[in-house]
């Protein structure tokens, strides 16, 4: 069958057949198989970078002339980030602290080719700078009522760090400002701009329903014993200065989280972020919380707000009842932070720190490979082994679920989303990821967990509570 | 060693079977490696243990030597990977092969007192897959198939005119 030989070509010369060829070459398609596969694999597993995708401004768009007002230790952290976005112009840097907080954010935008005018009152701030559009208000909780509705009346659009108030009576004057002057008013619970949280919320909960009927959420935010706040001693603040805006020592302008009529405590500065997820991922507001808490570590000279809090929500979901307990401990870091959101089909595991995360199917739900597929989830990534101990499982046991890791990669500073959406918002690109009713919801089921503690007894919301 | 073995066509298309199989591991082993930049054999040798787990955490513990470890593992399962799959120097991929896999064999053999914190999908006791995939290819070695379905058929139908 192979008469016709070509004998002018080398190697039919040395006496190569056409069988040669064809069994020669026989396994190179599985090398072209094994590339289909590969390319299929790596296309398929491969984690969705959303954290970079949007810092292109559309040409003719103008830059924003920005404020920061409050440039301690979080104001720092906004400025650092702000500085990293496009589009933006620095004009200005207040902050009561002249000599610290407000040299050094000066200093750094210098290094960024921004001169800004300082200024150790918000109101001169507001009466001196005439072209500003926006202001980033990152003060102590009890200045962000005032802070707030003045800049909103100036005219400007405000990001307000988180809590939005220290009370409600200020929230809600912020609402109302918002709403009178038509301008933008974002608050800091960052991780509502978070692609991980948006992922998590859009695509799984929403979208695949992949929890099934979520019946319990638990959340923590645990952090290790430390020091009070101290202070360089040549850059003491006088008295009469501190006294102006607030304060009665260098020790209560530094610490301010932890004194009542300042700040609200732990609960407040880290369950606020927590306890907005949950609102938001439930679709729903609690109907009552319970609630124990106590100074039980530091002094309550100088912590007289709770430095240990457990909390438990019960909510009233389209789905049923679903109860939520949360806790903060200052007094040992075990598990760190996170919020886990439990269903009859899986169990959602989510962290603003981007190590942690993970959905994990019920050994009785459908199985998940829909999702996998379409990109919503990883493959397992383990599957828990068997006992290594000898223990038999007992029959009434149920075995571990598999793991899915959450494939969204977030590489950016935490707050750079949440910023970036406002701006973008000013722009008229977006919608704003946590508008002022938003904070407000959040502060009213937050800010009641203090009062729980105080009155110690289940306290009930009433739904009209969450609106204005 | 005879290398002209006459196979009837199921003998010869097992022993390809394997071959390939066999290549596939090698070379998704070490893509996968080369397409992540974090891998490292670090973590895999200091878990070693028995006689020779000297050697081997020796290994790990120094970054240079480590980096080019790193390197030549990768490249070595590339590489004999795509020997074993397109018959190519089969001979040499199939030896180096084997040679590759005793050392993770050695570095953590499955040994009665030996307790590993990598996981492990089964349960061995002596025997495991890599001990397993060393004698696959020692069988391939002593049923070499390169010369009649692969590129090594090239080489040998030249040499040998």
């Amino acid at each position: 069958m192979y008469e016709k030989r070509d004998n002018s070509s080398p190697l039919a010369k040395k006496g190569m057949e056409r069988r040669d060829f064809i069994q020669g070459l026989a396994t190179l398609p599985i090398l072209g198989l094994f590339t289909l596969s590969w390319l299929n694999k790596t296309i398929h597993d491969r984690p969705r970078d959303v954290g970079k995708s949007k810092r292109v401004i559309p040409e003719g768009v103008s830059d924003i002339n920005v404020a920061f007002l409050g440039t301690g230790e979080q104001g720092y952290i906004l400025l650092n980030d702000c500085v990293k976005l496009p589009g933006l112009r620095f004009k200005a840097v207040c902050d009561v602290w002249e000599s610290y907080n407000q040299k050094r954010a000066a200093q750094v935008l210098k290094k960024y080719q921004h001169e800004v005018n300082t200024y150790l009152d918000y109101r001169e701030m507001l009466s001196e700078e005439k072209d500003l559009d926006a202001v980033i208000i990152a003060t102590p909780d009890f200045w962000h009522a005032d802070h707030t509705v003045a800049c909103l009346e100036a005219n400007l659009h405000v990001y307000c760090e988180k809590e939005m108030s220290n009370t409600l009576e200020g929230a809600r004057r912020m609402v109302e400002a918002a709403r009178r002057t038509g301008k933008l008013l974002q608050i800091g619970h960052q991780r509502r701009s978070n692609p991980r949280y948006l992922h998590c919320y859009n695509n799984l909960i929403k979208d695949a329903g992949i929890l099934g009927r979520i019946t319990a959420v638990n959340g923590q935010w645990n952090r290790a014993v430390q020091p009070d706040i101290g202070w360089p001693k040549k850059h003491v603040i006088d008295s009469a200065t501190l006294k102006k805006f607030g304060y009665e020592s260098m020790h209560q302008f530094r610490n301010w989280r932890w004194y009542k009529g300042l700040g609200g405590g732990p609960i407040v500065d880290l369950g606020s972020h927590q306890i907005d997820i949950f609102n938001w991922f439930l679709d729903a507001f609690p109907r009552s919380v319970l609630a124990s808490g106590g100074t039980d570590y530091y002094s309550k000279d100088t912590h007289e707000w709770y430095d240990t809090v457990l909390a438990i929500y019960e909510y009233e979901t389209e789905q049923g009842v679903v109860r939520a307990n949360y806790q903060t401990l200052t007094t040992n870091s075990s598990e760190g932070y996170f919020e886990n959101f439990l269903g009859d089909q899986g169990t959602l595991h989510i962290s603003e720190s981007a190590n942690r995360g993970g959905v994990y199917r019920e050994p009785t739900a459908p199985q998940w490979d829909k999702w996998v597929s379409r990109g919503y989830l990883s493959a397992p990534a383990k599957v828990t082994p068997q006992s290594t101990t000898g223990a038999v499982l007992d029959v009434r046991e149920t075995i571990g679920p598999d793991r899915h890791n959450i494939p969204v990669v977030f590489n950016d500073p935490y707050h750079l989303p949440h910023l970036e959406n406002f701006f973008n918002v000013i722009r008229g690109l977006e919608e704003l990821n946590c508008p002022h009713d938003v904070g407000y919801e959040t502060a009213v089921t937050v800010l009641k967990v203090n009062e729980a503690v105080e009155m110690a007894r289940r306290l009930d919301f009433d739904p009209k509570e969450f609106k204005i | 060693m005879r290398i002209d073995t006459k196979y009837s066509n199921w003998q010869l298309a097992a022993l390809v079977l394997l071959r390939v199989l066999i290549g596939w591991h090698f070379l998704y082993e070490g893509i996968t490696k080369l397409t992540t930049p974090q891998w490292s054999a670090a973590s895999f040798l200091l878990e070693s243990k028995w006689i020779f787990a000297g050697i081997f955490k020796g290994i790990a513990g120094n970054p240079s030597v480590l980096s080019i470890v790193n390197v030549l593992n990768t490249w070595g399962l590339i590489l004999i990977g795509l020997g074993l799959i397109m018959g190519s120097l089969s001979r040499i991929a199939t030896v180096a092969g084997m040679l590759l896999i005793c050392l993770y064999y050695l570095c953590n053999p499955p040994f009665t007192g030996l307790y590993y914190a990598i996981p492990a999908e089964g349960n061995y006791l002596i025997v495991n897959k890599n001990l397993i995939e060393i004698a696959a290819l020692f069988v391939l070695l002593l049923f070499p198939t390169g010369n009649i379905i692969g590129l090594d058929r090239f080489f040998y139908k030249l040499r040998s005119k």
